[in-house]
């Protein structure tokens, strides 16, 4: 069921109706987690079956991880890394797997064609399966002790604001919420709705409306497009995969806070971003953690010299592409990414001056680098292949053929322009925040622009890009 | 948290937003805009997921958009009471694609009315309708059918759920200086038929198009040879084999088309080396229109649709032409 949807106003109308008409908190948690059940089943029933067998076991498991102690500790948590990166590789990873094997081996002259798997991939497969990995992964370092209570624990994983395309949750941060009473208040409903509104605005005016259709004609045939035409499609598709996914974290943050929930920040404005490293504390906040506490810091983090930080950095961000989809565009995206970081740090560490504040002329110039080079890696994340990402990186340099842009794609470069704009005036300000410090007139009468703006685009809905990882 | 007065923000919201929205509405309505069915992939599914009737036939309309506006579906139902007649036609695409899949469902046992001209089918055309079907395959859920049933509620009531009426369409014209639509001269329902109302659009400049598309020497000849075409029909010989070993039937249907459009045709595809050679080797009935008086008599005002005061008549005339013929049964 995605945000934008009708059938969603109504389930969320009714759950929140029926979640304030029960009294205890335990009935309320069962209803939260019937309800998860129901918005999952309504891509596809049978892979609720998925979800809860997948979450019973890791409950399992970080129990037994919890009880036993030495080897038999680390036998556990290699179990459960099979386990769910096993069910994530089979679903996700084995066609890509199969190709580039069958690939490799016929540059030794074999000929192998892999079987047909037409897996269905089950929708946010990826998320949940990194809040069970965090969660076991949590338990085995004696973070915290395992929740006994299945429901507790499904909840957490299941939880619909976010269950298909995050914010990714930590227990802690969840746990208190689900062990301790809470319901809908005046103002989380009032934020909560508000927030919704603001998710589906950036999802169906901006993403949908203005961004995708620019974008997808760029992309699905960019044929011999003129240098101002490849322009608008490459940074109409860097407003649409932000509007998108901030959009999807946006309605998530809002509809859990209805229920009284208190969801992580995913999104802090992140095209006024100053540098890479301060562009994936904005951007992807719940993975870009996640990368760093899991991943990054397994591998040694910044613990063991300085080439093995860069080494771990482009570790980090391949396994951070490769997350995102089966393909080589994919991991070269998070390679990119990677080499920013390194070279960013790099940089900080031998040429910059220390404790050097940078004037106000240097900075806009730095944030608009920063912009460029994460427009040009989301060329890799959005092109269909290698080959067509290439050509659209040759149709980026100046030409001489030059075409007039069309009403569309001129829309679309304005509305990237505004969405920069707000980005940087808005860029050391919480959201939150401003929504409350605006004088309630003035405020609601936004909103009000927002809702008649979401009537008045109407067009065809787009599964949100996140459901596909 | 800062405290905020929720209802007083809220209520300028709901009002602000019920102001805008109502004065667009009427805006649109006092310049001639009448509220309108939108097709949609969504919409198509709904039709697509109703072949597995089991308390009466289905009998799926395949086409573009000559037999979607042409056939009255409130009509079809009443004459044929055996069957449940399902609008899978869609407008300015051919319908292998749909044929194909319904040959690979084992579960349809229906009979498909496909309606198409020599060029529906070109090899190259086969992927056409495919997106629709790739749409059901891969994204269609409970979840949008809900949706989509609502939706259809909100289409029939407002003005505002055209998307060419809307703030982004209108944002686009302002920059490029367009021109604001005018009204539908269709309307469209939920079961995906329409009615073309030819007297509340520019009929000479409608009659202009397929007019000089049939006269233009460009469009005068084949885009595939005889040969070619009548190799790549195995395919869909196949396809209609399949449905019909599971006790379903396929009845290949040209719909009638105006005179300039009706002797284009012949001189691109002269009978005899196209369609006629089709006929001969399939194993599925075909029926072309313009063979039979009782269907050749309408009047497509365009050249290739038919006005829908026309439908009924029209309806009637092919049913009775199909049970004639013992394709179909009252």
């Amino acid at each position: 069921m995605q945000f934008d949807s009708f059938t969603f106003l109504v389930f969320f109308a009714l759950v929140l109706g029926a979640y304030n008409a029960l009294h205890a908190w335990s009935a309320r948690k069962w209803l939260l987690l019937v309800a998860s059940y129901l918005f999952y089943a309504a891509w596809n029933p049978a892979f609720v079956l998925l979800l809860a067998g997948s979450t019973t076991l890791d409950w399992w498991i970080a129990q037994r991880i919890h009880a036993a102690a030495g080897p038999a500790r680390r036998r556990w948590i290699t179990l459960t890394l099979i386990v769910n990166l096993g069910v994530l590789g089979l679903f996700k990873y084995q066609r890509f797997l199969l190709d580039n094997i069958a690939a490799a081996l016929a540059s030794f002259g074999v000929h192998y064609v892999p079987a047909p798997l037409d897996f269905v991939l089950p929708a946010g497969i990826s998320f949940y399966t990194f809040h069970s990995l965090s969660y076991c992964i949590d338990v085995y370092r004696g973070t915290f002790a395992p929740t006994r209570n299945w429901r507790d624990y499904a909840l957490y994983v299941g939880f619909f604001p976010q269950l298909v395309a995050g914010p990714i949750t930590r227990f802690p941060q969840m746990r208190p919420q689900i062990e301790s009473p809470r319901g809908t208040t005046r103002d989380g409903l009032g934020l909560g709705c508000a927030l919704l509104v603001l998710g589906l605005f950036e999802k169906c005016v901006l993403a949908d409306s203005i961004f995708a259709p620019v974008a997808d004609a760029f992309f699905n045939a960019p044929g011999d497009a003129a240098t101002a035409v490849a322009w608008s499609g490459v940074l109409a598709f860097s407003g649409q995969i932000f509007c998108d996914f901030a959009g999807y974290s946006t309605c998530a943050i809002g509809t859990a806070l209805a229920f009284g929930f208190t969801l992580p920040t995913n999104f802090r404005l992140p095209y006024a971003a100053l540098g890479f490293s301060d562009f994936w504390r904005r951007w992807h906040i719940s993975l870009s953690s996640w990368l760093r506490d899991y991943l990054y810091v397994s591998l040694g983090g910044n613990r063991r010299g300085e080439w093995r930080t860069y080494r771990n950095l482009l570790l980090t961000m391949l396994i951070g592409g490769l997350w995102h989809g089966a393909a080589w565009t994919f991991v070269i995206w998070g390679g990119l990414h990677g080499l920013y970081l390194a070279a960013e740090r790099l940089l900080r560490e031998h040429v910059w001056p220390k404790n050097w504040q940078a004037p106000a002329f240097l900075r806009v110039g730095y944030m608009l680098l920063t912009l460029l080079l994460v427009a040009l890696a989301w060329i890799f994340f959005r092109a269909p292949d290698l080959h067509t990402a290439l050509h659209i990186l040759a149709l980026l340099r100046p030409s001489v053929i030059d075409a007039l842009l069309d009403p569309a794609q001129k829309l679309a470069l304005l509305a990237f322009a505004g969405v920069v704009a707000v980005h940087w005036a808005m860029r050391d300000r919480d959201l939150k925040e401003f929504c409350l410090a605006v004088p309630a007139p003035a405020f609601g009468l936004a909103l009000g622009l927002l809702i008649a703006a979401i009537v008045l685009a109407p067009g065809d809905s787009h599964a949100f890009i996140y459901f596909q990882f | 948290m800062l405290r905020r007065h929720w209802l007083i923000a809220w209520s300028f919201a709901i009002v602000a937003a019920a102001a805008l929205v109502g004065v667009v509405e009427w805006h649109w309505r006092a310049l001639g805009q009448r509220p309108n069915i939108r097709d949609s992939a969504q919409l198509w599914s709904i039709q697509r997921d109703r072949v597995y009737a089991t308390d009466k036939i289905p009998l799926a309309i395949l086409g573009a958009s000559r037999i979607e506006f042409g056939l009255d579906v409130k009509l079809l139902k009443e004459l044929l009471p055996k069957y449940r007649p399902l609008m899978l036609a869609q407008n300015a695409h051919y319908p292998l694609a749909v044929l194909r899949d319904l040959a690979a469902d084992e579960r349809f046992r229906g009979v498909v009315l496909c309606d198409l001209e020599s060029s529906g089918l070109y090899k190259m055309y086969t992927e056409m309708q495919q997106p629709l079907v790739d749409y059901r395959r891969h994204q269609w859920s409970p979840s949008w059918r809900v949706h989509r049933l609502l939706l259809n509620w909100w289409q029939a009531h407002a003005v505002v759920a055209n998307p060419d009426l809307g703030l982004i369409a209108a944002a686009r014209r302002a920059l490029g200086e367009a021109s604001t639509p005018q009204p539908d001269y269709f309307t469209f329902h939920t079961d995906r038929s329409g009615d073309i109302d030819f007297t509340r659009t520019d009929l000479a400049a409608a009659r202009r198009h397929f007019s000089e598309l049939a006269a233009d020497p460009k469009h005068l000849r084949a885009l595939v040879e005889p040969q070619q075409w009548f190799a790549d029909l195995a395919d869909v010989y196949a396809w209609t084999r399949r449905i019909q070993t599971r006790g379903g039937e396929v009845i290949f249907y040209q719909s009638p088309t105006g005179p300039a459009l009706h002797a284009a045709e012949l001189q691109i595809h002269p009978p005899e080396l196209y369609w006629q050679r089709f006929a001969a080797n399939t194993t599925a009935p075909v029926i072309d229109a313009a063979d039979l008086p009782a269907l050749r008599a309408f009047n497509e005002p365009d050249e290739s649709h038919l006005d829908f005061r026309d439908k009924p008549a029209y309806t009637r005339a092919l049913v009775d032409t199909l049970i004639e013929r013992g394709l179909l049964k009252r």
